[in-house]
């Protein structure tokens, strides 16, 4: 690990994203607007899954999650800009690892969804519940989300990043 | 005033305490707020986009109330802040220029749901082209007040 941190941390791109001030401020902007699209888009998605917003028919919340997919892959993008830059801040900061932890819980609960799962709430009208699995994912995907905000915000102050 | 507001008991525990729930669980709990609040705004500017069409929006009503209990927590929690390093703060433009942009987010978040009372139940007139404007309004003013957030750190 520590060889890779130190090739990483001498390569070009590294070099430029910690050397162009504007680099880090801007990524840690999308980062942010990221973040409000996930928590918001996905959430919303979780909580009707959950059994809130039961009005809504679920594959209609669920037409919105392409935003969220959009709002992750602004945030993949530019955390692995974070990383790039600065690798020796996060490789050995147990936060960042926890925060890995919850995104691949995150992930591993949406395939759940995606492939096993989702196929039982299709059609679902408004008003009705979704299956006790269904809502398990959603509570699980909300949970993993806010712990991944968590740790992510907590970076500096759990693994002493920056 | 902001020397005095900057040492009292409250505002020297949040700069000062080496506990986790002092400045990190504040800082992080303003964060999950503009989470929630961004967010749950992002849902009903997209749909007045025309996103998921088939979405009735009174439906989505509730989230209002979602809105306005995660922004309670961002003024708290954001009182705290500035009161934390109020000397600083409060000389920084762009603290302003942020508050200018959430305070007009808010005021326009607000035309969206008073519209909503009154136009909702029709449902036709949701589709308008008022409503298209004032939630991209929104999306821009919500991401403005991120950003001059966010470039407190370096301005």
């Amino acid at each position: 690990m520590d060889a890779f941190v130190e090739w990483l941390r001498a390569t070009p791109l590294s070099q430029a994203i910690v050397f162009r001030i504007w680099v880090w401020p801007l990524c840690e902007t999308i980062h942010f607007i990221g973040l409000a699209l996930i928590i918001g888009i996905a959430g919303f998605f979780d909580l009707r899954l959950m059994g809130f917003f039961k009005q809504v028919p679920i594959d209609d919340a669920r037409e919105l999650m392409p935003l969220a997919v959009i709002g992750f892959l602004l945030n993949l993008t530019t955390g692995v800009t974070f990383f790039i830059g600065h690798p020796e801040q996060y490789a050995h900061n147990p936060a960042w690892w926890w925060k890995i932890g919850f995104l691949l819980l995150a992930g591993i609960n949406a395939f759940v969804f995606q492939f096993v799962v989702g196929k039982r709430t299709v059609g679902l009208r408004a008003g009705v519940d979704a299956p006790i699995a269904a809502k398990t994912i959603g509570a699980v995907s909300l949970i993993s989300w806010f712990a991944v905000l968590y740790f992510g915000r907590m970076l500096p102050f759990l693994g002493g990043a920056f | 005033m902001m020397a005095w507001l900057e040492a009292t008991a409250l505002a020297t525990w949040t700069r000062e305490s080496p506990s986790i729930w002092a400045y990190p669980t504040i800082l992080t709990l303003h964060t999950v707020g503009l989470g929630i609040v961004v967010g749950a705004n992002a849902v009903i500017d997209f749909r007045l986009l025309g996103f998921a069409p088939r979405i009735s929006v009174p439906s989505l009503s509730p989230l209002f109330r979602l809105i306005l209990w995660a922004f309670v927590l961002n003024a708290a929690t954001g009182l705290l802040l500035f009161m934390s390093e109020a000397t600083t703060k409060s000389k920084q433009p762009i603290f302003y220029i942020k508050l200018t942009f959430i305070a007009l987010a808010l005021w326009n978040t607000d035309l969206v749901r008073r519209g909503m009372l009154k136009d909702g139940p029709i449902g036709a007139p949701l589709n308008s082209s008022r409503y298209r404007r004032l939630a991209i309004v929104s999306l821009v003013l919500w991401s403005a007040a991120i950003t001059a957030g966010r470039l407190m750190a370096y301005l």
